[in-house]
């Protein structure tokens, strides 16, 4: 019973990416249809996800309050905040409130983070050299002070002062960085088609056995 | 049907004859991969992690199940699997955030066939898969409480992230986690660079299960990427050699 519930799952997704993945190649009005239909059964079945996500999310904090774990008021803090905004949210994304949460706390925070982001990466980068004192993270380091000064203006004197640093900033991106990020790309890109094959073939089965 | 996508198909057929080639013959010839420090490292702070009763914390990342960033997140489920089993022992099993709704979903799911296959259900909790926040920033601004509240001190990222990423494994330093990082944008895997204890570039994080020992299809089919890694760049230079004596000539 187990084995026929297992061969059915992997049966039913198996043939689902199949016909998706031959309607990019194979230009047949019923294998277009199909794909475009489980596209369609796709985007449905994401959007009951996102609600029982939220759900989730509801219930994990709420288990935390409840029990008093470490970090309750910041759980508080998530539920009610996730309950406001659900609740004036259902009144329209033009309502008043809802412009006000995104524009004065929601716009803020990601903001504030990104600012974050830029102090963690400085600290990282001298972490790097101070920890890592292999040659691929020096050349690392090294070519990234590098870009950062070809990038920035020079409050009284020209880039070109000592050596065109601008010219040499655009050489490392267009030529050397390209030429990398391309090789990597290759990488990404054959490991994601055979990943996505093993689970057309079953052999990973993130659904579930 | 045109040409562009008669090789298309006929690239598709050559990985999965190539796969299943590989996954036949593979045990009469073993594939020896290169070392990949950070697997090894990975399977040393598991094993510390578990006997100093600390939780393994996988983020699978922002991106969607239907998006084409799925790829990445998908990897990360094989490394779930292997990384549940491994914990199951635990009293703190891993725990595993996504920041779309149904990948946190199919993090449930792996997570529970992996318990039921090992006979460890009692290891299972609905909670042990969670979505974190639905948008980039509201996942990652989520991530040091959790860090934090389930004592975490192995922080794996294997999913799609765009600059956050780096916040995200930031996080995980600041409370001495070990750090294993990857993920299929070029930029941020730069940024992870910097940041990470161990980081996982290119096709690096496809290859967890193959070097976590997850399935012999697995090694097969890092065999195959290989091979047609070696036919594209033969390609490439075959290519490269006869636009120069085109140009000259």
């Amino acid at each position: 019973m187990k084995l026929g519930a297992h061969l059915l799952w992997a049966v039913v997704a198996g043939a689902a990416g199949l016909f998706v993945l031959l309607g990019y190649f194979i230009e047949s009005e019923i294998i277009i249809a199909m794909r475009l239909v489980l596209m369609r059964w796709a985007v449905l079945i994401s959007a009951w996800a996102l609600l029982l996500g939220l759900v989730n999310i509801l219930y994990v904090h709420f288990i935390k309050v409840r029990d008093m774990e470490p970090g309750w008021p910041y759980s508080t803090v998530l539920m009610l905040a996730l309950i406001v905004t659900v609740v004036f949210g259902a009144l329209g994304p033009d309502n008043d409130i809802i412009v006000m949460v995104f524009n004065y706390i929601h716009l803020p925070v990601e903001t504030s983070l990104m600012a974050l982001l830029a102090i963690s990466l400085a600290v990282a980068g001298f972490r790097l050299v101070a920890q890592k004192r292999d040659w691929p993270s020096m050349v690392f380091a090294g070519t990234a002070f590098l870009v950062l000064l070809g990038t920035v203006q020079w409050p009284f004197f020209s880039d070109e002062l000592f050596i065109d640093l601008s010219g040499l900033r655009d050489w490392l991106v267009q030529v050397l960085a390209s030429g990398g990020a391309r090789g990597i790309l290759l990488g990404v890109a054959l490991g994601a088609i055979v990943t996505g094959l093993r689970v057309l073939l079953a052999v990973d089965r993130p659904y579930g056995d | 049907m045109s040409l562009v996508d008669l090789v298309g198909m006929l690239v598709l057929a050559f990985f999965i004859g190539g796969i299943i080639v590989y996954a036949t013959v593979g045990r009469r010839w073993p594939a020896v991969f290169r070392p990949l420090r950070g697997y090894s490292d990975l399977e040393d702070a598991i094993e510390r992690a578990v006997e100093a009763g600390d939780r393994v914390h996988v983020s699978l990342g922002t991106g969607s199940v239907i998006g084409s960033d799925c790829a990445p997140a998908l990897a990360g489920l094989t490394m779930v699997s292997r990384i549940a089993e491994i914990t199951s022992v635990s009293d703190r099993p891993v725990v595993v955030t996504a920041g779309d709704a149904a990948m946190a979903l199919l993090a449930q799911d792996t997570l529970r066939s992996t318990y039921d296959r090992i006979n460890a259900s009692e290891a299972y909790s609905p909670n042990s898969g969670r979505m974190l926040g639905p948008t980039p920033f509201s996942y990652i601004a989520s991530l040091p409480v959790l860090i934090d509240t389930e004592k975490v001190s192995v922080h794996v990222l294997a999913g799609s992230f765009g600059y956050e990423g780096a916040l995200a494994v930031d996080f995980g330093n600041r409370q001495g986690a070990f750090s294993l990082a990857g993920t299929d944008n070029v930029q941020s895997q730069a940024l992870i660079y910097a940041t990470a204890d161990e980081p996982l570039i290119g096709e690096e994080l496809f290859a967890g299960g193959a070097y976590l020992n997850q399935h012999p299809v697995h090694r097969a089919s890092l065999r195959v990427q290989d091979l047609m890694r070696m036919i594209i760049i033969g390609a490439i230079l075959a290519g490269t050699i006869l636009r120069v004596l085109g140009t000259f000539s």
